[in-house]
This record gives C-alpha cells, sequence and structure tokens, in this order.
C-alpha cells in the first residue's frame, strides 16, 4: 500500500501583513507553518502504515524551498519519504492550477490512497483534495471523520456533511480530506526529528509536471471593513443591561 | 457570459436557504448578461422542491432518479455535467457546503472548468466581474478575476449573499438522465446528528460558549436561549479541546466560518483564531466579566458582567421579545 499525503507550508497567523501600494501583492512577515489540517492527514497516513505490513507513506508539497520545514515534520511524524515539488515563491495559486500539478505528481509516482487535510489556512479553499479526485478520475469523501481499511483494496470512511454523518465504502485507489478530530496527531519523537533532520529530500521543478496556465488571477488586495467601536452597555443592574441591550437589537441594529 | 446554471440544495423536502442565496446572485447576473438563469434539482422525490422554485429562475431543471436517492457527490456532478452540455451552460453557481463543494470541485474537473471557491459576493465592473474573497481567515479581503471567456464553477460562502425576492415564471423542465453510477462509492448509512436543528453555518442567530461558561453543564441555558431564536450553540476552541462540546459547533480559524444576523459570545476571550470565524456575522454582542476580553474589540454590543447573572436575564428578555414578534 502507498499512501500520498499533500502537505502545505502556509503563512502563520500571526505573521504581519500589509499591502503593496498598487494593492496587486502583499508584503509579509517570513513566519511559516505547517497547516493545521495536513497534521490530522499526516497523522492518519501513519497510523493507517503502523496498522499494515508493506505500507509506504510519502508527504508531498507544492510550495517554495522553505516548505522543506513541513516536510520534515512529515518525517518527523513517521512519513517514509518527502517530495518538494518547488515554486519560486510562496503565494496564493490558483485553485485548479494546485491541484493539477498535484495530480500529475501522484500519478507519475502510483498510489493507492492520497490524504489530505480538508483545508488550507491562508487561501481558505478546502478543494483540492476534490478537484485531485476528480482529475485522477477516483472516488473522494471529504470532512472525513473516521478512515478504516478494509481487506484488500477498500476503505470505509465516515465523513460529515452539513451535521449529517455519512459512512461510504470506497474502492481505492481514492482521495480523502480529513478533518479536525479524527486523531489527536502525534508529537515526533526524538529518533523521528533526527530522522527528518538527516534526510535528504528530492526537489522537483514544477515545470517538469506541464503545469497549466491559471485560468483566474488576483487583481487587489484590501483589508476588510473595520466594524464600529463597540459599545458598552451600562446600567445600574444587570437587568437594566440586559433590557438596554434587547432595545438596542430591536431599534438600532434591527435585528430582533 | 452565457447562461448560467445554480446546483440547488435541498434538505427535508424543502430548498436550503443558501441556495436561494446563489439563485439571487444567479438572477443579478443573468439580468446583466441577458442570459438564461437555471436550477437544478437532483435526488430522489424531488418534484415537490422543484415547484417551489417558480419564482427563482427561467426554467427548474428536475432530475429524479432512483439512483440519486444516496448522496454520492460523483453521481451528482455526472448529471450536472449532462446539463451543463444540454443546455450550454457555461457557468455553474453553488454553496460553499458539505453538499456543494464536492459536487462542484468533481463538476469543475469533468469539465475541466475555472473555480472559484468560497466566495462572499461580486462586483461588476463594465465587461469585468469581480469576485471578492477572503484569505488569511479574513484579515485579508482579494478580488479575483476569471481569464476572457473562461467556463467557470463558483461556490459562495453561506450567508454572504442577500437573498431577494423572486420574480420569474419559471417552468419546470423533467429531465430524464440515465444516471451511470459510480460503483467504486457507496454510501452504507447515514445518520442526522442534529435532529431537524439547522446548520449552524445557516443559522440567523448564534450563542457561542468560551472557557468562561466554566462548565459543560452551564452550556444547557445557552441551548435554552438557541432553541428561542430558532439558532444554535457555538463553541470556543478551548471549549472543544476541553471535549465539553463537539468538534462541529467549533467557530474559528481550526472550525466553522459562520455568518449569523446575531452573534453573542458568552464568556469567550476572543483570540484572533475565534474571532476571524465571526468577523462576517451582522451584530456581534459579547458578554464577558473581564472588560479587556479581546471579543470587545470586534463586538458592536457589550455587557461586563457575570455571565451567570446575565444569562437567565437574556433568556427571559428573548422569549418576550420573540414573543411580541
Amino acid at each position: 500500500m502507498k499512501i500520498l499525503t499533500f502537505v502545505k507550508q502556509i503563512l502563520d497567523s500571526e505573521a504581519k501583513i500589509s499591502l503593496k501600494e498598487d494593492k496587486r501583492s502583499l508584503n509579509f512577515e517570513e513566519r511559516f507553518s505547517l497547516n493545521f489540517f495536513d497534521e490530522f492527514a499526516i497523522e492518519e497516513a501513519v497510523r493507517i502504515k503502523e496498522k499494515i505490513s508493506n505500507c509506504e507513506v510519502v508527504a508531498i508539497s507544492l510550495g517554495s524551498k522553505k516548505a522543506q520545514e513541513v516536510l520534515r515534520t512529515a518525517i518527523a511524524m513517521g512519513a517514509d519519504k518527502a517530495v518538494l515539488i518547488e515554486t519560486e515563491r510562496y503565494e496564493i495559486l490558483d485553485p485548479s492550477y494546485t491541484a493539477k500539478v498535484l495530480s500529475a505528481f501522484a500519478q507519475r509516482e502510483g498510489f493507492h490512497m492520497i490524504i489530505c487535510g480538508e483545508r488550507a489556512m491562508d487561501d481558505e479553499n478546502g478543494v483540492t483534495g476534490a478537484l485531485v479526485g476528480g482529475y485522477l478520475k477516483i472516488p473522494y469523501v471529504g470532512s472525513v471523520v473516521r478512515l478504516e481499511i478494509e481487506g484488500e483494496g477498500k476503505a470505509v470512511a465516515e465523513s460529515e456533511i452539513n451535521g449529517s454523518f455519512c459512512l461510504y465504502e470506497v474502492t481505492l485507489p481514492a482521495v480523502f480530506s480529513v478533518r479536525k478530530g479524527i486523531n489527536e496527531p502525534r508529537v515526533p519523537s526524538v529518533t523521528g526529528v533526527m530522522k527528518a533532520m538527516k534526510m535528504k529530500i528530492p526537489v522537483l521543478e514544477v515545470s517538469s509536471l506541464s503545469p497549466p496556465t491559471s485560468k483566474t488571477q488576483i487583481e487587489s488586495y484590501d483589508f476588510p471593513e473595520k466594524r464600529p467601536q463597540v459599545k458598552i452597555i451600562e446600567g445600574a443592574t444587570p437587568e437594566e443591561k440586559v433590557k438596554k441591550l434587547i432595545t438596542l437589537l430591536r431599534e438600532e441594529a434591527k435585528v430582533i | 457570459m452565457g447562461d448560467i446554471l445554480v446546483f440547488v440544495e435541498h434538505k427535508d423536502e424543502s430548498v436550503r436557504k443558501v441556495s436561494y442565496e446563489v439563485l439571487s446572485a444567479g438572477k443579478e447576473l443573468k439580468n446583466f448578461y441577458s442570459s438564461r438563469l437555471y436550477a437544478a434539482v437532483i435526488g430522489c422525490g424531488v418534484e415537490r422542491i422543484s415547484s417551489e422554485l417558480k419564482k427563482h429562475a427561467d426554467f427548474i431543471l428536475t432530475v429524479d432518479e432512483e439512483e440519486l436517492r444516496d448522496f454520492v457527490s460523483e453521481n451528482y456532478a455526472y448529471v450536472l455535467s449532462q446539463l451543463v452540455q444540454k443546455y450550454k451552460i457555461s457557468v455553474v453557481l453553488g454553496s460553499h457546503t458539505g453538499y456543494g463543494k464536492p459536487v462542484l470541485c468533481t463538476l469543475a474537473a469533468l469539465l475541466d472548468w475555472a473555480i472559484l471557491a468560497d466566495l462572499t459576493g461580486f462586483e461588476i465592473l463594465g465587461e469585468k466581474i469581480l469576485f471578492k474573497k477572503p484569505f488569511f481567515g479574513g484579515r485579508i479581503v482579494s478580488h479575483l478575476s476569471i481569464s476572457g471567456d473562461t467556463n467557470a464553477v463558483l461556490t459562495f460562502r453561506p450567508k454572504s449573499l442577500k437573498t431577494g425576492e423572486g420574480d420569474f415564471s419559471g417552468e419546470i423542465v423533467r429531465e430524464r438522465i440515465e444516471i451511470k453510477k459510480d460503483e467504486r462509492i457507496r454510501l452504507l448509512k447515514s445518520e442526522r446528528k442534529e435532529g431537524k436543528k439547522v446548520d449552524i453555518q445557516e443559522a440567523d442567530f448564534i450563542i457561542c460558549g468560551g472557557r468562561g461558561m466554566k462548565s459543560p453543564e452551564n452550556f444547557r441555558i445557552l441551548e435554552e436561549i438557541a432553541e428561542i431564536m430558532g439558532g444554535r450553540v457555538g463553541a470556543s476552541r478551548s471549549v472543544v479541546d476541553a471535549k465539553w462540546r463537539d468538534y462541529d459547533e467549533q467557530i474559528g480559524k481550526s472550525g466553522k466560518t459562520v455568518s449569523p444576523t446575531i452573534y453573542i459570545g458568552c464568556g469567550v476571550s476572543g483570540a484572533i483564531h475565534h474571532t476571524m470565524g465571526i468577523d462576517t456575522s451582522k451584530t456581534i454582542v459579547a458578554i464577558n466579566i473581564d472588560p479587556n476580553a479581546p471579543i470587545f474589540s470586534i463586538a458592536d454590543y457589550g455587557i461586563v458582567d457575570d455571565l451567570f447573572t446575565i444569562l437567565p436575564l437574556l433568556k427571559e428578555e428573548l422569549k418576550k421579545a420573540k414573543e411580541q414578534t
């Protein structure tokens, strides 16, 4: 069994971001982290590997040279191999571009399962897994909360869809995107970290995977509109405060 | 831009509110481009649902087949692709939800169209349309465009578009499509966890509890208030990590992004992880004993007081307010 897991290095949520003067690009503090949901994907792949014999986990990242860091985390957590598909710099990419490049790699590498996180916290698309399933013409299950391998070439995946829990039986190869709660990602062991530090990570040029031209463009960036200053509701008693709040919600905000 | 197709979502035999939002976006695009607006209703036993939509599209394409009883996104995407080809559609719109997302992504891949996901609005500027989309947890808003005549699939974030009055006199068209059921994926069972409660991402009212709620038992009053208001209870990350509440109620960066009309944070400190998930709410109310809690910097109204004194009073007042309307 061969499992691929897609991991992404994203701008850390605490990193400072500002707009360049023309608003067409961003300045940001060089602080990156492993996408939160991808930890669950790596963990799930490693857990499957630990349960069955003859299983290999390969972590793949599409990103800048610096993205090697998240691949090392994947190795430290128990992935066997890692490959970086190198882009020039960190930037938000067109969703079908990303999915096509990853699909091309997966096809070349060969696999039985692809496990990825349910969305990246920078572009917030949450579409890569489903698109890869579509491009590779294999089944896809999203928002997976439980994943089991069932005998030869089959998996059972439980997925949360708008408040319903749906149990699917899937013939492999297939793509799964996992959400928080599927497992508790491990803290890498010291030997894992040592292994990751020593590991040589092969780098592939994006161009070797015949990337498509992006059909969508980012025209400009803005900051969201600022919310008005808070009104702290004063009152002699709690009763008065609550009554005032209800009046404001009704007459000023007009929401009840 | 040519004709437009909206993938309609339904639940409990009626159209989900998110789909009315998308249909109103479809109407705006249709008016601008003088094109036709189609709505696609797919499933099993969905004929009655189609009649709900007569005022919201020119044509309501209804695909009602036994094979579509189970939700398998591959099968739904296949049906949509057949409709797209038959009616020469050039844009497909839908909601960025648990149903819409997998179906529309699979469709975009099948057709090899461009995709823009989780959009919160758009602006028509001459011949160009700029689509609005938040990045980095809403810290940045981007404006995206699609090249030239590229056909595209677009998904919109629930509750980010206004629903308008429907003024169409639409025609229901019954479509017979031979379903090539994907045998590689099969639904074994499906279980509704929340009963008939509204989805948290669709809720107009959310009352969210944080660490300040002190214990899981204290969430009962939040449940009661949510029920009075026909809304949902939300939870901060620390509360979910402490296993007081389930993950599907988690609001924030690593949980759900919500945009209710009223959000009330109770004992929620308002760390950036959390506020990223609520800043598109219409009115934010914060109740916290700590006047320096960061939640007050994003709230519209704040009460600095003891939660356990305020909440019973709030419950009574909201009940009264609800009875008056």
